[in-house]
């Protein structure tokens, strides 16, 4: 004879989880998996009643995420941020620098290529924005846009600050240097939008489809072929041409604090590549080849 | 906000799993391996018996001086020693982690970034002030985590550990913040660890600004880990009296 158990918190009395169909010789050990696994995780959307592993009385727990605010509100704020703050520096706007710079102009090269590459990189990412990604979820909680804009409009400021100050000093190796970093920076651009388009394009509007997304004819997005997540490849790529551009520390130690986060994310996407596809290629690593 | 210990309780002092009627499981806690447990009672004996020392080398420099000014050179090479020698234990100790390594980096960073480097404020009082502050917490701290690994931990070092913070707290605090105040004028006339404009890394830091909005974080980071402790203490102390009543 089936056993229906209810589990009561012991300090509110309240009503936790009703479980039937529990075997009269099941261990409380036992009992308490059940418990547990039915507050494990989420549930989507698209999860069919019948099919989940609950008796004939479902119950469902509703856990309050808070406030939200949508992935597309924060990408376009935290982006648009950068773009107009790095251009109050570049033009250099009254109470900056010394009065008498007000409005003057940078009279190195550099300076103004600079400024059309990271602008350049910003609209390039509202666009895309808007335009091409898919997202997963519509929302995240409402902190991380306080969060997140902290960290790229202090970023970018303080980039910007040294990158257009009066005393600026261009780079040791001067145009050569620049030419190459320009190359890399814009390699690794047209490379990341690549892998942008590729992933959209593995994906139906309107979908929430996963598949393992593999190199097309575009050249760029051969690098599938040893990352996971090629668009964080490419995207510290840019930023370490970028640094190289401007000579400049605060530059550099952006793209190390990128690198560090886009590394945690490109290590979870790989291991749910991993666990969700049984044929995942072997060779690829999560964001460096061979290496990370 | 380095003068006390901000850190959570190890729950169950040491071992017990989930009791009878316990149906979450939620409170078992895995004790370290043998191994483990050898090698954290060392380390914590070492680290009672370090701040002992420093403990006994103020004592007996007072009684040898005659005066309670510029001890600090009597201890100061356990006193680094020991403090940075703390760095071995963010993560290992029972406490947070994110908790722990602040602590012990701003410990760290008031030894050398700010009583080290700048020698001029070494003869100050304050810096006796943080150090009573932090020895007498720190020989209590040891103490309790070497107890609670050994499962016999009297409840006079508990209620020290979670009773003199009250004091001990803010006069660390004080004594810290006196210090770096002490320091600035010494750090501005030098240019200590700053760089100017221009360069070729474009790039600048004036540690004198720094050291004024180091100070000026104590403001909303002090009462959090002192109210923290509070709290820790109600948690500690009361739940231990429940205890007692059923005994």
């Amino acid at each position: 004879m089936r056993h229906h158990v209810e589990i009561l918190d012991a300090k509110t009395r309240e009503k936790l989880c009703f479980l039937d169909k529990v075997e009269p010789h099941a261990t409380i050990a036992e009992i308490k998996n059940l418990f547990t696994k039915t507050q494990g995780k989420s549930l989507k959307d698209e999860d069919v009643l019948q099919k989940l592993p609950v008796g004939t009385t479902a119950t469902l727990y509703f856990r309050d995420l808070g406030a939200q605010i949508s992935w597309v509100t924060v990408f376009l704020t935290e982006y648009a941020g950068p773009l107009f703050i790095y251009l109050l520096f570049y033009f250099r706007v009254p109470f900056i620098y010394g009065h008498k710079y007000d409005f003057t102009s940078s009279r190195h090269t550099v300076v103004h290529l600079a400024c059309i590459c990271h602008s350049f990189h910003y609209v390039k990412r509202l666009l895309e924005t808007l335009f091409v990604h898919r997202f997963s979820h519509g929302t995240m909680p409402l902190r991380n846009i306080f969060k997140n804009c902290t960290y790229y409009w202090g970023f970018a400021a303080w980039m910007a600050y040294y990158i257009n100050h009066p005393l600026y000093t261009p780079p040791t190796y001067g145009a050569q240097q620049v030419k190459l970093a320009l190359a890399i920076f814009v390699i690794c651009q047209l490379g990341n939008f690549s892998i942008h388009m590729a992933l959209r394009d593995l994906r139906p509007a309107g979908s929430k489809t996963r598949k393992i997304p593999y190199p097309t004819k575009n050249p760029f997005t051969w690098l599938f072929l040893l990352v996971s997540c090629p668009n964080y490849t490419y995207e510290v790529g840019s930023w370490i041409g970028f640094a190289i551009m401007t000579q400049c520390l605060p530059v550099a130690l952006f793209s190390l604090v990128g690198f560090t986060q886009m590394t945690i994310w490109a290590k979870g996407k790989h291991r749910s590549y991993l666990k969700e596809f049984r044929d995942y290629p072997p060779l690829r690593m999560p964001i460096i080849p061979f290496l990370l | 906000m380095a003068a006390a210990s901000a850190t959570a309780v190890a729950k169950g002092n040491g071992g017990g799993g989930g009791r009878a009627g316990d149906a979450s499981g939620t409170r078992k806690k895995k004790g370290p391996g043998p191994l483990a447990t050898a090698y954290l009672v060392i380390y914590n004996v070492v680290m009672t018996a370090g701040w002992l020392v420093i403990a006994v080398g103020l004592v007996r420099a007072y009684l040898a001086k005659g005066s309670y000014h510029s001890l600090y050179y009597s201890i100061e090479k356990p006193l680094k020693f020991f403090q940075t020698g703390a760095l071995l234990e963010v993560g290992i100790v029972p406490s947070s982690v994110v908790l722990t390594s602040f602590q012990v980096m701003s410990r760290v960073f008031l030894i050398w970034a700010v009583t080290h480097s700048v020698k001029e404020v070494q003869t100050e009082d304050s810096v006796l002030l943080f150090v009573i502050a932090w020895t007498i917490t720190e020989i209590i701290r040891y103490s309790f985590y070497t107890f609670s690994l050994l499962n016999h931990l009297p409840y006079l070092i508990k209620w020290a550990r979670y009773t003199l913070f009250i004091v001990l707290y803010p006069m660390g605090v004080s004594g810290e913040l006196l210090t770096i105040y002490a320091a600035l004028p010494f750090v501005r006339q030098a240019g200590l660890y700053s760089i100017s404009l221009p360069n070729k890394y474009n790039f600048s830091f004036d540690y004198y600004a720094f050291l004024i909005l180091i100070m000026i974080s104590y403001i909303p980071i002090f009462p959090q880990l002192y109210f923290h402790m509070i709290h820790q203490r109600r948690k500690v102390l009361s739940h231990t009296e429940e205890h007692k009543k059923f005994e």
